[in-house]
């Protein structure tokens, strides 16, 4: 801190959290610092490296003005670990990188530091990282779990409903809440707990996010068998207070490399410590539901794809990034290539991946217009519900497709609508 | 030397040895030096044999005289050695490196058998990556196989005896056995199983097996009440046929896609190494699967090439005509101190007694000899508790297979490593108290009570593994498969046939017509079979 009382902060970290953080922090008047990479633009910019990061809405506007006034610096790691407050939002399989970057910290000097460890690591985390640093003489860190939801984070860093605290160090509080002064709006909203129970209660909210959604997907696999609609029944669940309407969208599927890896770790936990199923069932449940775009068309087939064309639109695990990890496309193109269908493949921004993990195979087409990619399939697969597949022109898809067979991965169309000009349509639990 | 001379060359020396008793032939010097024979890593011990290192050159010369190596190669060039049925019996072609050719009637084989080998590699490939699809569209994670006999024994005596090799991605396919006519296995199964999720292999040489076809109906039927689709869909969906008859299995209903072939110069008992091996492959990946063929591959190489006193196969066989033709014993034990190979004595069952249980030459006339004995078995320590008793103080004389490994549960826990070491040791000290009997505890013990004295000198042969693995337990079947042809040609008879099974099917046809109508009492068979079918009619209340 320098003497006109200005904290000086480095948030180290691409993924949502860690930005936000820079954007309002910088915001409110303080020097926030992040790591210049070797891939930043030309101008030493900061910039997210995810385009689901930069897609936050009003996000990229506060970062440049931040830039512009001065409060924000893309610098070097040496300038970077010189800061006061060090603000960790890193990726859940990142641990060892944070240990090192502390292990930095603690070799840097004797000087008092606060750490707020807001990366999804797992329980016991920020313990480990504290141990690696000397308490006596005012070097703290405490968790702040990340509960931003995209597309919400800026308004949710900004005006709390809650925050939720595990810190065991006074001092350090006292220096968090003033950090935070502009947002929280006085600390009433704040939960002060342990750095494990913080961690904890991270895993609980995520373990039940998931639990939701394998089970508003069981919910419309078994609408598909009894003739109900799974929207109205979703409508009706989420009218009730007790339940709400989010994370209660059924679909094929979950996927992304961080939410999966984060589940597994609990869902290991679970099965270690209490030899509980649980979770296990709901990740089981999960693959299965992302192969069950693939078993519609298959059972629209009369079991067999032999000679039939295929085109996915939409094959990274959620709109607004370039990321396949655990997507449910990958396991549906492995289902179409292993009973030799042709496979035609779009998506705004995924395809250089996915090119990457298949190469060159001659069942597969990489097409870079989702139009051009439809021509002469015999069925669409919708599997990731980007903007551009919400509303496209299906008199033209009508013409284009040699069969009107549509399999909506994501409930984004209106079956009737789609009924109505001659298309199959199968969704996730629709009539 | 003529086949007479030899065996009266033997019968008198049988006659000198036979007051010999077995703690005393124990105590010559280099016995166990004399008496043990090797072929990689397994090690035949037939040192506790109620015979010297001199009967066994009597022995190789019988084999001599009996044109022994004539029939080896003959067997091995693909002759019609199967003389009531015209064929070769090639199992050891189904073993060869695909560089290796063997013409029959003017066919390379080997060509066909990679083929056949790589069609089921294939589908092996596509079940363990899921990606064997159901008519649900889920993959398929169960494989029941339909086969009785040798499309039953062979595969599910192999799973049992490789579980441990299973590779990870076989971890997500349960491979269940199904073979009893009344359905009872399949019946008990089919409660716990997924229809969309459940393949079917219906195993059966001929495709008119009746046992095996009336599961595959009743699995078949089970589909269909499950699934609205046609019955087409199903079946191409949820069944592989492993047939010699592509045909009939045509007919039942199996597409060609959907089968995998042998041929009839393959014996069911000998078919484990064909396609019939599919259960196998599935269960321990297709690398085990070929190390299997490879172990047994070596086994035949030994058997055709090495000298006859040294060759594993003629010394079991021959020790087998020493003890049943010269030592009078008719009963055989076969004891693996291994749980693993707990199907290896029903397996063994088959292989010797379909075999070599004639009596008619292969010149159509009566053998003047004793063929196959009684075999059967049990894992040895849980057989201590069961029959030992009779081996160590009953009146019958039987010979006794010890087969044991000296590794196991290497790098495992240390318990485990014990449990070895405790079956090990009571392998060890039982073929010691069946040989030696009470001088098994030295001199002085002989102050115990008549019910307390142990006689000894029961026979036994110790096969010794280094290691139980794909490789080893191909090279040990091949061992069997090969002693079995060597007591054959010993006494003239044609092992690859099985003609005494025929009678049973014709009769049952017969009573099946007559049971399923209405006339039971006028049957007219002998008066026994009248008489139950009577019995059975009035206590099904008259209706059938």
């Amino acid at each position: 801190m320098d003497g006109n009382g200005t904290m000086r902060i480095a948030v180290w970290g691409d993924e949502l959290a860690a930005w936000v953080a820079v954007a309002q922090l910088a915001a409110f008047g303080n020097d926030v610092s992040v790591v210049r990479h070797s891939g930043t633009a030309a101008n030493g910019g900061a910039r997210p490296g995810q385009s689901s990061v930069r897609a936050e809405p009003g996000l990229m506007a506060l970062l440049e003005s931040a830039e512009a006034q001065g409060h924000l610096r893309a610098e070097s790691d040496d300038q970077c670990l010189a800061a006061d407050i060090h603000w960790l939002a890193m990726a859940p399989d990142e641990e060892d990188q944070a240990a090192a970057l502390v292990q930095r910290l603690a070799q840097g000097g004797k000087t008092p530091l606060l750490l707020v460890n807001q990366s999804n690591f797992g329980i016991g985390a920020s313990d480990r990282l504290q141990a690696l640093l000397d308490h006596d003489i005012g070097q703290a860190v405490l968790c702040l779990p990340d509960t931003l939801q995209q597309g919400r984070a800026l308004e949710q860093f900004g005006r709390p409903e809650r925050l939720l605290v595990g810190c065991e160090d006074s001092a350090a509080l006292a220096l968090l809440k003033a950090l935070l002064r502009p947002f929280s709006g006085g600390v009433q909203s704040l939960q002060l707990m342990t750095r494990r129970e913080a961690e904890f209660s991270k895993f609980a909210i995520t373990g039940m996010l998931a639990l939701r959604l394998g089970y508003i997907n069981e919910l419309a696999n078994l609408a598909d068998l009894l003739g109900v609609d799974i929207e109205v029944v979703r409508q009706g669940m989420g009218s009730d207070e007790r339940i709400g309407r989010h994370y209660l969208a059924p679909g094929c599927g979950f996927g992304g490399q961080h939410f999966t890896q984060y589940i597994e770790g609990l869902a290991g936990l679970f099965s270690e410590k209490r030899r509980s199923t649980l979770l296990d069932t709901v990740l089981l449940e999960n693959q299965r539901q992302m192969e069950l775009p693939f078993r519609k068309l298959w059972q629209h087939y009369a079991c067999d794809l032999s000679g039939k064309t295929v085109v996915l639109w939409g094959l990274a695990f959620k709109p607004g990034v370039a990321s396949i990890d655990n997507a449910p496309a990958l396991r549906i193109i492995d289902a179409l290539l292993a009973q030799g269908v042709q496979v035609r493949l779009h998506d705004p921004e995924a395809l250089p991946e996915v090119r990457e993990h298949y190469g060159e195979v001659a069942q597969l087409e990489y097409c870079a217009d989702k139009y051009d990619a439809a021509e002469g399939a015999d069925a669409l697969l919708l599997l990731t519900e980007w903007p551009e597949y919400w509303s496209p022109d299906f008199g033209r898809l009508a013409q284009l497709l040699r069969a009107k067979v549509l399999v909506d991965g994501r409930n984004i169309y209106d079956p009737a609508l789609l009924r109505a000009q001659g298309f199959d349509y199968y969704g996730i639990g629709r009539l | 030397m003529n086949s007479d001379v030899a065996w009266r060359a033997l019968e008198s020396h049988a006659a000198e040895l036979k007051s010999r008793h077995l703690k005393d032939l124990l105590a010559d010097a280099g016995r166990f030096e004399s008496l043990n024979f090797a072929h990689e890593d397994l090690l035949l011990d037939l040192s506790r044999q109620r015979l010297l290192p001199q009967t066994v050159d009597g022995l190789v010369s019988l084999a001599r005289a009996c044109d022994l190596p004539g029939w080896i190669e003959a067997l091995f060039q693909g002759e019609a050695v199967n003389n009531t049925e015209q064929r070769p019996a090639l199992h050891t072609a189904l073993r060869l490196p695909a560089s290796g050719t063997l013409e029959v009637a003017g066919e390379d084989v080997v060509p066909k058998v990679h083929a056949n080998l790589a069609r089921m590699a294939q589908m092996v490939d596509l079940l363990h990556h899921g990606q064997w699809r159901g008519y649900t569209g889920e993959p398929i994670d169960t494989v029941v196989n339909i086969g009785v006999g040798g499309s039953d024994l062979g595969p599910m005596m192999a799973c049992k005896a490789l579980d441990e090799f299973e590779p990870e991605q076989a971890e997500s396919i349960e491979v269940h056995f199904v073979s009893s006519m009344d359905g009872s296995q399949l019946a008990a199964l089919l409660e716990q199983l997924n229809p969309a999720t459940t393949l079917f292999i219906v195993s059966s040489k001929s495709f008119t097996t009746i046992d095996t076809l009336a599961n595959a109906a009743t699995a078949r039927r089970w589909l269909q009440d499950a699934s609205d689709l046609p019955d087409e869909v199903l079946v191409s969906r949820h069944f592989i046929a492993v047939t010699a008859s592509p045909e009939k299995a045509c007919q039942w209903g199996i597409p060609d896609t959907s089968q995998l072939h042998f041929w009839d110069w393959t014996g069911g008992r000998y078919s484990m190494w064909s396609t019939i091996g599919l259960p196998i492959a599935l269960k321990i990946g297709t690398d085990n699967f070929q190390q299997l063929l490879a172990g047994a591959h070596s086994m035949d190489e030994h058997f055709r090439r090495a000298p006859l006193q040294q060759n594993l196969p003629v010394l079991l066989a021959m020790t087998g005509i020493w003890n049943i033709n010269f030592l009078d014993i008719h009963a055989h034990a076969i004891l693996p101190y291994d749980g693993r190979l707990a199907h290896l004595p029903a397996y063994l069952e088959q292989l010797e007694m379909e075999s070599n249980g004639k009596s008619v030459r292969r010149d159509g006339s009566a053998s003047p000899h004793r063929t196959c004995p009684v075999l059967w078995g049990e894992v040895g320590p849980n057989a201590q508790h069961a029959f030992y008793q009779l081996l160590h103080q009953g009146t019958e004389p039987v010979m006794c297979d010890f087969v044991v490994s000296a590794r196991r549960y290497t790098g495992q826990r240390e318990t485990l490593q014990r449990q070895h070491q405790l079956a090990l040791a009571n392998c060890l000290a039982q073929a010691r108290v069946l040989a030696l009997g009470d001088a098994a505890l030295g001199s002085g013990q002989d102050n115990s009570k008549p019910w307390q004295r142990y006689r000894g000198n029961q026979p036994s042969t110790v096969i010794l593994l280094d290691e139980l693995t794909p490789r080893a337990l191909g090279a040990l079947i091949a061992l069997y498969e090969h002693k079995v042809f060597v007591q054959s040609v010993i006494w003239g008879i044609n092992p690859f046939d099985q003609w005494g099974v025929e009678l049973g099917k014709t009769m049952a046809t017969q009573l099946l017509e007559v049971l399923d109508s209405a006339d039971q009492p006028g049957a007219a068979f002998d008066q026994a079979t009248n008489g139950l079918l009577a019995a059975i009619g009035a206590r099904r209340g008259g209706t059938s």
